[in-house]
């Protein structure tokens, strides 16, 4: 009834639905045959409902494997300055004027990687950033499937009776400890190559018997 | 969409740091990335090139032997992609690491893109040390006696008459022949020879050609330098030189014959040099040495032919100083050698060289002997430092009385070394063991090898601590296959390409030629007479062979560079200093190095 109002944005709205349909691997799938997509989003500030995507990067993980032929990295058109931001994430509004429209971009992520486990360090706030641009793109807010290398690692600390500082859980904190190359600068398709450097090694620590059911209790 | 970590990662490592930034931003973004646990099994039977990016893997053969380490930068894989013949080798990852996988596509695709890549697969696959250049055309100033002389042998026998000989001469259209006797050689006669002895003297056409030839005449071998048949031919006055292969005469080499096949070759430097009639004049001819060795390096002659051909330069100073000294003092009161040791000897010498010389003597150096010797030592050492070949700082010199002796002295000392080693006194004597003779006399020389070799075969704790000695310095080469740098006094850190790799295999090659008894003195020579009495096998023998020429061109090339640059040459080599590839293979050559010295160990330690 209201279809008029959502204009353009029904024709859009159909991948929402589809990716919501497409169910992902159930909880006891072994993390071995789970397709994993990491992503990583730089933004304007902290608040979801004031703040911008200002870029988006991602790579998916298939049996393991980072798979860099699909690797993406896009800027976006913000509608509003990215300010200050700039100084974490370089960006700066010229570079930005020549980028994409988030709704293409999310039109892409949402029908390439319909099935797939979504995957963030500290995905808490890429995903209310994705919901809430999808929710204005689309109209609609599509299911995702969330994992958190960070909630992951926190846990695994936990059990192995450490204090865990402040500091310890971010990104860099986290390779170092896992022995892996750290290259994080802010940038979204390296942070996202990153954080896919230290799922796989997570993956490795949990052992053979590790299913996305226990990712998702580790992420919570 | 690329990942700078692995692009950057591609860029630093061999061959596809020759590639540009837009072909490595390809290849980077064709990769998987997997990580892989310790114990985890890697699965090597995919069609896919892996590459290490960090961790440790240990490859072990389908008899759980250890093959080799992989670490960050090495690769697997391209056996099977190369050949689609698969290993049944297993690949274990002993320390957690990151793999890049490139498939099949991608790498043939590079492969054919870019030729230096395939190459590098192609070279790593074949595990050759061997230089990383276009093959050459073969260079005209290290042309062989086979590749000049005609395979014509027109010869004579010793009964037949002059004049039969002067027809033969004049229907073959040449100045000389040989002369054999039941396939022997056993003279020549030339044109001159006609005129001078045979018409100038009045004698018959009938005369037989055995009583006017020149007997047992010099000869060179038809594997020979062409160079040293010029250094044979001046320093004996002669034009004419017979050709033998194997003990059998298969020609003749003339003058005229080398003049047409290399009119302007820089090392009629020995022809000059043996015109000189004063030190001066030698200084003069030696100061030319090094813009020969950069005229040889920039035709790119191999490093151990260009040691051949300065230590023939280095023969021909010392020979002409012999004869200027005679000149002066008289001829001398007794049959002499005059002995080279070390590089000399080796005929691998370099251009930092010092002199390592002796005199063997057939007479005690007591009285008049003594003096003369003692005389016409320090004419030569002094002028061979003239000419900048410096005055041995260990003095092993024939200025030193320790080292003029006769051949019962010499004998009587090196019978001392054999059968009483001691570790600190084979440390300084092992240069004693390369020995050849410069100028005088061959067959005392021969005498005194002939019984040094005897000792040597039967003399297992001479062995066993020249083993030891030869053991003493590894190569510099870490556990996880880093180089082990070390710092110099004037220079900054690198290595030594001479003491901590050159030596250490003339070293050990040295070790198992003197218990084969080989009359060899040069390293790659010892390595054929060791690999044909089967003391060697043919893959250990040819890869210390591959790395010997390795290790001999790296330094061959750090001294032009020194040169060129005006520095004073070092065996100091910095590794940053060297392509990509030329590091791996010196990796690969240090590496053949500590096993050969393992064998070593095993061979000649074992039961003491």
């Amino acid at each position: 009834m209201f279809s008029w109002l959502l204009g353009k944005n029904t024709a859009l709205s159909k991948h929402v639905d589809t990716f919501s349909k497409t169910s992902v691997a159930p909880a006891s799938t072994p993390v071995q045959q789970a397709y994993f997509l990491v992503l990583d989003l730089e933004l304007t500030g902290l608040n979801p409902r004031k703040d911008h995507i200002v870029s988006i990067g991602w790579v998916p993980i298939r049996h393991q494997e980072i798979v860099l032929s699909d690797a993406r990295h896009y800027l976006i058109n913000s509608p509003v300055s990215v300010g200050q931001s700039a100084v974490y994430h370089g960006l700066h509004d010229h570079q930005l004027k020549s980028s994409n429209d988030l709704a293409d971009i999310l039109t892409e992520l949402l029908s390439q990687y319909a099935g797939y486990v979504f995957v963030a360090h500290h995905s808490r706030l890429d995903e209310q950033f994705l919901r809430i641009a999808c929710q204005r793109c689309f109209g609609k807010t599509p299911r995702f499937k969330f994992i958190d290398t960070m909630q992951m690692e926190w846990q695994r600390l936990l059990r192995q009776g450490k204090v865990v500082k402040h500091d310890a859980l971010k990104l860099p904190s986290c390779l170092k400890r896992h022995g892996l190359p750290d290259m994080t600068n802010h940038h979204a398709l390296e942070d996202a190559y990153s954080s896919a450097l230290l799922l796989l090694s997570q993956l490795k620590l949990g052992g053979n018997s590790m299913t996305l059911g226990d990712l998702y209790l580790l992420s919570r | 969409m690329e990942v700078a970590d692995v692009t950057t990662f591609l860029a630093d490592i061999t061959p596809f740091n020759q590639l540009n930034d837009a072909a490595l931003g390809q290849l980077a973004g064709q990769i998987n990335v997997y990580y892989y646990q310790a114990q985890d099994r890697v699965n090597i039977n995919t069609d896919r090139l892996m590459m290490v990016r960090t961790g440790i893997f240990t490859l072990y053969s389908d008899q759980q032997q250890l093959l080799t380490k992989l670490q960050s930068g090495d690769f697997y894989g391209y056996q099977h992609l190369l050949t689609g013949l698969s290993d049944n080798d297993s690949l274990i990852c002993e320390e957690d690491g990151l793999v890049y996988w490139l498939a099949a596509d991608a790498f043939h695709q590079c492969r054919y893109q870019y030729k230096n890549v395939d190459i590098f697969f192609q070279r790593l696959f074949s595990r050759r040390l061997h230089q990383y250049r276009e093959q050459q055309q073969s260079s005209r100033f290290t042309l062989k006696i086979s590749d000049i002389v005609q395979q014509r042998k027109i010869a004579i026998r010793p009964e037949q008459t002059v004049q039969a000989a002067a027809k033969q001469m004049s229907d073959s259209r040449v100045s000389s022949l040989l002369v054999e006797e039941h396939d022997t050689l056993v003279g020549i006669v030339t044109d001159r020879d006609l005129r001078n002895r045979v018409l100038a003297q009045g004698l018959p056409a009938s005369t037989q050609v055995g009583q006017i030839m020149t007997r047992q005449p010099q000869h060179i071998d038809r594997h020979a330098y062409l160079y040293e048949a010029v250094q044979q031919m001046s320093q004996h006055n002669i034009h004419h030189l017979p050709v033998m292969e194997q003990n059998l005469c298969c020609g003749m080499l003339t003058a005229t014959d080398i003049m047409r096949s290399q009119q302007d070759h820089p090392v009629y430097l020995i022809g000059e040099i043996h015109r000189q009639t004063s030190v001066d004049g030698l200084e003069r001819c030696s100061q030319q040495i090094p813009t020969l060795a950069i005229t040889l390096s920039k035709q790119q002659v191999p490093a151990h032919e260009a040691g051949h051909i300065i230590t023939t330069i280095t023969d021909a100073l010392t020979q002409r100083l012999i004869y200027l000294a005679q000149q002066q003092l008289g001829a001398a009161p007794c049959v002499f050698s005059w002995l080279a040791f070390g590089s000399q000897a080796r005929m691998d010498q370099s251009l930092n060289a010092d002199q390592d010389n002796a005199l063997l003597l057939e007479k005690e150096p007591t009285g008049a002997v003594g003096e003369y010797f003692i005389a016409l030592a320090d004419i030569v050492c002094k002028g061979l430092d003239q000419c900048g070949i410096i005055l041995c700082p260990g003095n092993i010199m024939a200025t030193n009385v320790e080292l003029r002796l006769s051949l019962k002295g010499w004998s009587g000392r090196f019978a001392r070394w054999i059968a009483t080693p001691t570790p600190e006194a084979l440390l300084k004597a092992s240069i004693f063991f390369d020995m050849r003779v410069i100028d005088g006399s061959k067959g005392l020389f021969n005498a005194l090898q002939e019984d040094i070799l005897q000792r040597t075969t039967e003399a297992p704790l001479f062995l066993y601590h020249l083993a030891q000695a030869a053991l003493q310095r590894t190569a510099p080469l870490g556990f996880f296959k880093n180089f082990i740098l070390e710092p110099d006094g004037k220079h900054r850190q690198g290595l030594d390409l001479k003491k901590r790799g050159i030596s250490l295999i003339t070293d050990l090659v040295r070790v198992y030629a003197l218990s084969a008894g080989i009359y060899e003195i040069n390293t790659r020579r010892r390595l054929q007479q060791l690999t044909i009495q089967g003391v060697l096998d043919n893959k250990d023998s040819q890869n210390l062979n591959d790395a010997f020429d390795l290790l001999a061109q790296l330094r061959w090339e750090k001294h032009q560079h020194d040169l060129q640059q005006g520095h004073d040459v070092t065996n100091m080599l910095d590794p940053m200093e060297i392509s990509g590839l030329a590091r791996h293979q010196l990796k690969d050559g240090f590496a053949v190095i500590n096993s050969a010295q393992s064998s070593l160990k095993h061979r000649f330690c074992r039961d003491m």
